[in-house]
């Protein structure tokens, strides 16, 4: 094989492949920094609300909704979910001094909850969605899944928006404020509790919309969160807990690190590559590659 | 008008403010003095709603605020200037100050403009710099940004601790011109400040606190009460 068609054959599409499930992991991830980044609540059920995503996807599809309107729909109604969680679960337990610990726990309770109903009501038979957009494309020579394209486009898209939500708008400047010192945000008539609720509703609607564009490439099970939960959770302390660009750059870094190490090592060797980076990042940068969300 | 009547907060199960009565007219400016650790960061904190009262009430213009969070606090016409200034890091002057928009509801987006804009024509440096973020500030510009921040709000009562602290003489003087910039504008002050000679430039009456409570009151203008309140708290 020449160097060229290594390139063309191997490299390069081991590369897109690294990059749309870069692209996957970052928008489960996007939701879970920004819920650490503002409650400073570590959200063990962010994985079982992507799940929840990918079912409803999967269920109002069945009932004949398209895929189009799906990723409006159930980002939707996946707010109201996440207010709910947020009042009767973490809210209750985050004046505690235990707050770390205890949500924590919470969430991770209901995750195994969550996962427990989503077998009783679905099964625990692995379901594939359809293809919305099938066939394949040729660029540069090499053949790539339009639906994969589709993702790492409508991905970036979605990682623009909530960037700029969060960083050039009033709205975002409030969450910054208050994920840096409630006190004085709300002092200045920021709504503290209005603004916690409605970003863990905005982070578990991530995660929803996450699971409708992420279930015809990896399948619908009830026990999907967990794959990329331990994925999404190295890439929010890689890039800075609560960093959404940090979320990024760790995400598509951490994705081609595994594509690329494959071809040199065996494959079995990339998970504990990508866990021994968070390791290394929990003991000698904790702080991560970027800053924590409304901090410089 | 302000009115605090027997009020007790605690930090933990350390009783912090035990029995503060204040009364307050718009336009007035009260000075808070005392030792560090009696209680006067704790008593702005507690009007504040940053700390809970335990007890006693604390109404402005005849509304109760002891017991609400501090957002409501905020709307019902209070503004905080706390100690340490707490300018937000990762956000801008801009970004800052359209926080303290938050204060008034319902304002119309043209007039927030001209608010802001009013408060670029009183504070150059902040124009200036509306883009760079608020913690690269210098400390006095910081202070002024603090200040600011709550004007743009047009409070009743404006919650001030420590404004001088760190600052050099100049600086001082432009945020007690601040001050008396709101208090023209009607605004009831409690000013916690260490500078008794500049805050006493600026306020019609005093407080001394000592473990908690007030010990004496006085007239700023009064020699008599001056003295006193000198000796109180020297050192």
């Amino acid at each position: 094989m020449t160097p060229i068609d290594y390139l063309q054959f191997v490299l390069a599409p081991q590369v897109v492949n690294g990059l749309a499930l870069g692209v996957a992991v970052v928008l489960v991830a996007l939701g879970l920094t920004i819920i650490f980044g503002m409650l400073d609540v570590i959200n063990m059920s962010h994985g079982e609300f992507y799940a929840i995503g990918a079912y409803a996807a999967l269920a109002l599809a069945a009932a004949g909704i398209g895929f189009w309107f799906l990723l409006v729909l159930v980002p939707i109604l996946m707010i109201p979910l996440g207010m709910a969680a947020e009042r009767l679960l973490i809210r209750p337990v985050f004046g505690s001094k235990d707050r770390h610990v205890t949500t924590l726990l919470v969430t991770f309770g209901l995750g195994l909850i969550v996962e427990d109903v989503l077998k009783i009501i679905f099964g625990a038979n692995t379901q594939r969605p359809p293809t919305p957009i099938s066939g394949a494309s040729e660029i540069f020579g090499i053949i790539l899944p339009n639906y994969r394209l589709f993702l790492i486009l409508v991905g970036a898209a979605i990682v623009l928006a909530v960037a700029y939500v969060v960083y050039r708008t009033r709205l975002g400047a409030m969450v910054r404020a208050a994920a840096f010192d409630r006190n004085m945000a709300a002092s200045l008539g920021v709504p503290v509790s209005l603004v916690y609720a409605g970003t863990f509703a905005f982070g578990v609607g991530l995660a929803g919309l996450a699971g409708v564009l992420l279930a015809p490439i990896y399948s619908v099970f009830p026990t999907m969160g967990r794959d990329f939960i331990l994925l999404a959770f190295t890439v929010v302390i890689v890039g800075g807990m609560g960093s959404i660009w940090g979320a990024v750059v760790a995400g598509l870094l951490l994705t081609q690190v595994q594509a690329l190490a494959s071809l040199v090592i065996s494959p079995v060797w990339t998970d504990p590559i990508v866990f021994g980076t968070m390791v290394a990042f929990l003991v000698f940068r904790p702080q991560g590659l970027f800053g924590r969300l409304g901090h410089a | 008008m302000l009115q605090i009547s027997a009020l007790h907060s605690h930090y933990g199960l350390s009783h912090v403010i035990q029995g503060i009565d204040i009364e307050a007219a718009p336009g007035e400016v009260i000075g808070i003095f005392g030792r560090n650790g009696v209680g006067k960061t704790t008593l702005l904190k507690t009007i504040a709603g940053w700390v809970k009262p335990s007890q006693g009430a604390i109404r402005l213009g005849g509304a109760a605020l002891d017991g609400l969070t501090p957002d409501r606090i905020c709307h019902a016409g209070v503004g905080f200037v706390p100690e340490d200034r707490r300018i937000f890091p990762g956000l801008t002057v801009e970004e800052n100050l359209s926080l303290g928009l938050l204060q008034v509801k319902g304002r119309s987006s043209r007039d927030e403009k001209r608010a802001v804009e009013g408060i670029y024509d009183r504070f150059h440096k902040l124009g200036e710099r509306r883009h760079q973020l608020g913690t690269t500030l210098s400390g006095g510009e910081q202070q002024m940004l603090a200040m600011a921040r709550v004007m743009v709000g047009k409070p009743r009562l404006v919650l001030i601790d420590e404004p001088s602290e760190g600052l050099a003489p100049m600086i001082v003087a432009e945020i007690f011109a601040i001050v008396r910039e709101l208090r023209e504008q009607g605004a009831i002050i409690l000013l916690v400040e260490q500078n008794i000679h500049e805050a006493l430039s600026v306020a019609d009456r005093f407080h001394v606190v000592e473990r908690g409570q007030i010990v004496f009151s006085g007239e700023a203008e009064n020699a008599g009460d001056r003295e006193r309140l000198l000796k109180l708290i020297a050192v």
